[in-house]
């Protein structure tokens, strides 16, 4: 019986916890960060940290899952609506877009080494090279 | 031509990839480089639509590239070059399609201000920005009801300012935008306004002013807008032109208010945009009609089954004059076909976007009335009133 519990928990905690999460270089100057100055980051309507660092902000491919998870699950927004964002922005010359990334390690190890850095990883390939910013 | 093209197109979609990663860097820090590239192929069942679409044209191509670049905190300087082919209506000439250097003076969490100076896209409805960008567009071709494509000049960009400001307010974002600048005037919209290219010329010695007021809820599933423009004309008749009172020098005021609105989920959009555009002739004589108020408006309904593919519907109907939606009066005045003077479009098409940067699309139109035809292309006298077209396109960004 308990077994048979654990087996369940185990099953839902994906459920319960997001499975991705928000990073950043270990140099930004906040601990955690609201949804809405998430969102105004990642939808490029502001470009800096409160210290006045610029914000690099890195994804990956639109059709990666975690990509779409992390906009769905974190952000609250559908992936195609930062496309849309991103390109009419670009487009008409009024921001830059993320930087794109190949993989979850080019992810880990550019916001790790770039200032002011802003990503996501899957929970469990976070390590002390990056910040993990809780979004509340 | 085809075959250059094609060349083109496969030399591209192998080099550039790269530039956008951040991977393999080769560009400075801070600056960045994207482009796009979009080959069209159109069929008309009668009527000129983007070339001799009665026998297949090829000649709809967009090429654009573009560059930005951070110059320091707050500060972006952009620009982007487009070469459009749009059958007689536009000769893949180069030009400069935006300009700009924005300052964003005040940016926080709850709000930021900006002021743009320089080349800027008007923001008019929700497309008119990046209207020749096709993975912006929402179809091959946008609601010609709204975005006409035969004077989209005149409404495109401005030489001047812009100040824009962005608010963050409970769940919900609200953003402004107001710009003033000189429009770019060719012959297109002399053929629109004046009824044809006369030996006198139609100047804007006064600059455009347009405003843009959007809402969005926080998770952007519900957008709304409201755009107006204003744009006067001076027209200066030629020596070799009918004499007054047929035709005279004056001036066209034109004004323009769109009204938009989009609903998302995951699997399915619905957009709808409203535009009015009142005209008004001062001084030009009797062969311009005075005075003329257009309607146009359209709903578009998508569904993405999957990641990569798209089907839509969409009902796209303009007047051109409201007092007189059938066209029968100008066709009794003048003698132009009553069916010039509408059109209502029903299109039915679909996407598919194997890679994130490629993109092919496929749509067919079922058309009653040739409102939105260009003079350039067809001679309005002899215009099909009923006609269907078939549009495809491909295209490759990075």
């Amino acid at each position: 019986m308990i077994r048979r519990m654990a087996w369940l928990l185990l099953l839902l905690l994906p459920c319960i916890l997001p499975a991705q999460v928000l990073v950043a270089n270990p140099d930004v100057p906040l601990r955690a960060i609201e949804r809405s100055r998430a969102r105004a980051y990642f939808f490029l309507r502001l470009h800096e940290w409160p210290d006045g660092t610029p914000v690099r902000l890195f994804v990956l491919d639109d059709r990666a899952p975690l990509h779409r998870r992390f906009s769905k699950e974190v952000l609250g927004v559908l992936p195609q609506s930062l496309r849309r964002t991103w390109d009419r922005m670009l487009f008409a010359g009024l921001a830059q877009p993320p930087e794109r990334v190949g993989s979850i390690e080019e992810m880990r190890r550019r916001v790790a080494t770039t200032p002011g850095a802003l990503g996501y990883l899957p929970k469990g390939e976070t390590d002390e090279s990056v910040r993990v910013l809780p979004v509340h | 031509m085809k075959a250059y093209v094609c060349c083109l197109f496969t030399s591209l979609t192998a080099a550039l990839p790269s530039l956008g990663r951040a991977d393999d860097r080769i560009l400075p820090e801070g600056l960045q480089l994207h482009g796009f590239l979009s080959q069209g192929y159109v069929q008309t069942s009668a009527n000129r639509w983007f070339g001799d679409s009665e026998q297949g044209s090829w000649d709809f191509r967009e090429i654009g590239i573009n560059a930005s670049y951070r110059p320091a905190r707050r500060w972006l300087v952009s620009a982007q070059v487009l070469s459009r082919t749009a059958g007689d209506m536009d000769d893949g000439s180069l030009r400069l399609d935006y300009g700009l250097l924005d300052w964003g003076f005040e940016a926080n969490a709850e709000r930021r201000l900006g002021l743009r100076l320089g080349r800027i896209k008007n923001p008019a409805g929700f497309y008119n920005e990046t209207r020749d960008v096709a993975f912006t567009r929402p179809a091959i071709f946008l609601p010609q009801a709204v975005y006409f494509d035969r004077v989209r000049n005149l409404a495109l960009s401005a030489d001047g300012a812009q100040i824009y400001g962005d608010w963050s307010l409970e769940g919900a974002n609200l953003s402004l935008r107001i710009g003033m600048g000189m429009p770019l005037i060719n012959k297109a919209a002399e053929a629109t306004f004046m009824g044809r290219d006369w030996q006198g010329s139609l100047k804007a010695d006064r600059p455009l002013v347009i405003t843009r007021l959007g809402y969005e809820t926080g998770d952007r599933r519900l957008r709304l807008a409201l755009s107006g423009i204003t744009v006067r004309m001076d027209f200066e008749r030629g020596p070799a032109d009918p004499p007054p009172p047929l035709l005279d020098s004056g001036h066209i005021d034109l004004t323009m208010g769109i009204l938009s609105a989009q609903y998302n989920s995951e699997r399915w959009s619905l957009t709808g945009e409203y535009l009015l555009q009142g005209v008004n002739w001062v001084g030009t004589g009797r062969l311009p009609p005075g005075y003329n108020l257009a309607q146009g408006w359209y709903l578009q309904g998508e569904w993405r089954p999957r990641d990569d593919l798209s089907l839509f519907l969409r009902y796209d109907d303009r007047i051109t004059n409201l007092d007189d939606p059938n066209g029968t009066d100008a066709e009794a005045a003048r003698g132009i076909p009553a069916h010039n003077g509408f059109a209502h479009d029903w299109v039915l098409g679909g996407g598919w976007t194997p890679r994130s940067d490629l993109l092919v699309r496929l749509e067919y139109h079922w058309v009653d009335g040739t409102a939105w035809l260009s003079n350039e292309e067809n001679d309005p006298r002899s215009t099909t009133r009923r006609w269907q077209m078939f549009a495809a396109q491909v295209s490759f960004r990075f």
